[in-house]
């Protein structure tokens, strides 16, 4: 069989099946990478700030959710450095990403303008897909990010076939896929990257592992030490990375991303992460997780990590966190402020896009709602 | 101009006609490559079309389906083929959780026009292999489920199927291949996804059916025509959306309903047509709605116990009678 000549990567510097993850800042912040750090200030600074607005929706979630506003959040606290690391790694609104439900950190920094996503959440007409799906689905069609299915990892199989579409295209695009350590538990998971990895195309799959499913440990999840070796039942390799460190999950996804589409095929990422808050609004975890535990975790703060890292370098100064805070508030009240101006999304809007033309009897079922309705 | 073919060659027609015309579509499927499909009707197509263009995937349905509606959002018109309707079990949540609702939840940004095709029907296969699905597709809204039952709805369907924007689930059936009957050939012949088709007038009784069954319900309404019974049959050919209007109109003229289906009756089309029957045209009834379906059991392998379980002619026949109150065939003059 005659392969085609595929261009020779410009950068290797990851090694897949680590005995350690890969990380590139110690604890105190300080570069350890082998290779030298490329990124200017603006985009090391912007990843602090993606980080730290991460944090705080996060928060506003919370209250949103107390208040009767929301009726659901997964919260993404000890996410930040991942999602927002993969984020960056994309080519903003050319590759397309297949969030799963606790992935708001990837789409806001992807740029998801903030009232689409508490028009999303709250489901008021900001929200540009009409209130019809649940929170923490973060979307956009200009931005190409498509978060569908709540299913447990049913979206990953779709993300395949995008990446096989963009191969048979040849539109020179990647398809990034996230999911948390329970997917890989899944059907659905096997089935898309063994289909991806046959096939060649262009897909990331990258694993937030945060060692718990809902209550699950992972020990309970699974008989591998690391997600990452799972790769090794596909034929293609795998990352081991700590994902509380935003620069390793930078530079390993962008890593993936780059060999994917230079045709290369498929890499599967495990991020190493921790959940602070439950698994979402509907649970309790101190019933599952020990407190002590939580609190070894919270020592190894991403956004802190990253901090020492920026004030090692003067890019970071308390007075700097301080205006982005005031920054971060505002923004984020007033898209909220704005999504529940939008108002309430008109009933009628129900009937539409069930199919891509209307169909006759949802439009009996429209006339008879109006009628109730008058 | 028409010409007489069969479904399968209908179905080879509408794939390659629109392999032609447009680009973006292409096959996806197990055993669809060098061995051609199980049922033949990708065979050669490997060749013609290339590899890029019917691509053999690993065996796992949620993943054919699935790769088929990302692909379909990526912008591609994929046509996925899946062995049988009782290996659609495997893709279920792609389906139902993916394909049917992305448009609606999306708000129209994304769309997943991807195209299932499967084959229903039994035959000395067995419990898993001969099983009838079609009322589950159809009970979820977003998908556009048909089951034609001729070779010019097959040809026609499936062309509208692969240009339109809906997921549309596409049962064949693995009896009725060799079937034959006439085609336009005209190679933008479309038929639009949806509406029943009154096939045989009738004054008598309405029988409704779909795909094979269509063809034991116009059996019996030769039969019974013989005795100066006549029987509307109706090819319901579509189930999502259901155009329950064409089958009341024709209650409200001959006052009787059969219903036939391949599987079991519990909850399942027959159920629905008659419920919406009896909602809509309740007055027009003489008699109680029959419904013939399989015996309410696990298909058996063996040939003698498939034969009770299957429905056929004769019980059509008698249904008619029953609805109709006759014990005694009507003497014919």
């Amino acid at each position: 069989m005659v392969r085609e000549t595929l261009p020779v990567m410009e950068t290797e510097w990851f090694q897949p099946f680590t005995e350690q993850p890969i990380a590139l800042l110690s604890e105190e912040g300080e570069w350890i990478g082998d290779f030298p750090l490329d990124l200017d200030e603006t985009l090391l600074r912007q990843l602090y700030r993606d980080m730290l607005a991460v944090r705080l929706m996060d928060e506003r979630f919370t209250v949103l959710l107390r208040t009767g506003k929301i009726s659901f959040t997964a919260p993404m606290a000890g996410h930040e450095a991942a999602q927002v690391g993969v984020a960056h790694a994309l080519r903003r609104g050319h590759d397309w990403a297949f969030p799963y439900y606790r992935d708001y950190g990837l789409a806001l920094a992807l740029g998801v303008p903030l009232v689409e996503i508490f028009g999303q959440m709250i489901g008021t007409r900001a929200d540009p897909n009409k209130g019809r799906q649940m929170p923490c689905h973060p979307s956009s069609r200009p931005l190409n990010i498509f978060a569908a299915a709540s299913t447990v990892a049913s979206h990953i199989p779709p993300a395949t076939g995008a990446a096989l579409s963009m191969k048979i295209q040849g539109t020179g695009q990647v398809a990034v896929c996230t999911f948390g350590d329970g997917a890989t538990s899944e059907g659905d998971w096997y089935a898309a990257i063994n289909f991806a990895a046959v096939q060649r195309v262009p897909a990331v799959f990258v694993c937030e592992n945060n060692r718990y499913a809902i209550s699950v440990p992972y020990s309970c999840q699974t008989a591998t030490r690391t997600i990452a070796e799972k790769a090794h039942a596909f034929g293609i390799p795998g990352y081991h990375v700590d994902g509380m460190d935003v620069l390793a999950s930078y530079y390993v996804s962008r890593e993936a991303i780059e060999r994917a589409r230079a045709g290369h095929g498929p890499s599967l990422v495990e991020l190493v992460v921790y959940r602070y808050g439950a698994h979402s609004s509907a649970d309790d975890d101190s019933r599952y997780r020990p407190r002590e535990e939580v609190e070894l975790w919270r020592q190894r703060d991403p956004l802190v990590r990253y901090q020492r890292f920026l004030a090692r370098h003067g890019l970071w100064s308390e007075e700097w966190e301080r205006q982005l805070r005031e920054e971060i508030a505002r923004e984020q009240a007033e898209a909220i402020e704005a999504a529940e101006r939008a108002g309430e999304v008109p009933a009628e809007w129900m009937f539409d896009d069930v199919y891509a033309e209307p169909l006759w009897h949802l439009e009996r079922q429209r006339a008879l709602l109006r009628a109730e309705l008058q | 101009m028409a010409r007489e073919i069969t479904y399968r060659d209908a179905l080879r027609e509408a794939l390659r006609e629109e392999m032609y015309r447009d680009e973006r579509v292409f096959l996806m499927g197990e055993d669809i490559g060098a061995y051609g499909g199980s049922y033949a009707v990708t065979r050669g197509f490997l060749q013609e079309f290339g590899p890029k263009r019917v691509r053999d995937t690993p065996i796992a349905e949620l993943g054919i389906v699935g790769a088929g509606i990302g692909a379909a959002i990526g912008g591609l018109r994929p046509v996925v083929e899946l062995m049988t309707i009782n290996f659609s079990l495997l893709a279920l949540d792609q389906i139902v959780n993916h394909a049917a609702k992305l448009h609606y939840m999306f708000n129209g940004q994304f769309t997943a026009p991807v195209v299932i095709r499967t084959a229903a029907g039994f035959g000395q296969l067995g419990a898993t292999h001969s099983q009838t699905f079609e009322h589950w597709f159809a009970h979820v809204p977003g998908l556009r489920v048909v089951m034609p039952a001729v070779p010019k709805d097959a040809k026609g369907f499936l062309k509208s199927a692969i240009r339109g924007n809906d997921p549309v689930i596409f049962i064949e059936h693995s009896l009725i291949y060799r079937n034959r009957g006439e085609v336009p050939d005209d190679e933008d012949f479309l038929l639009p996804l949806e509406g029943a088709e009154v096939r045989r007038e009738g004054t008598d009784v309405t029988i409704v059916s779909w795909s094979r069954g269509y063809y034991l319900a116009l059996g019996a309404a030769e039969e019974l025509a013989r005795e100066g019974i006549e029987c509307e049959v109706i090819d319901l050919r579509v189930l999502r959306p259901l155009d329950i209007d064409t089958v009341v109109r024709s209650v409200q003229k001959t006052n009787r309903l059969v219903v036939v289906e391949e599987g079991w009756r519990t909850l399942a089309m027959g159920a629905e047509i008659a419920a919406a029957v009896q909602e809509k045209a309740f007055d027009y009834l003489d008699a109680p709605i029959a419904r013939v379906g399989s015996l309410e059991v696990p298909m058996p392998y063996a040939r003698n116990l498939e034969r009770l379980v299957v429905p056929n002619k004769d019980q059509v026949v008698e249904a008619v009678r029953q609805v109709l109150y006759q014990k005694q065939p009507v003497a014919v003059g």
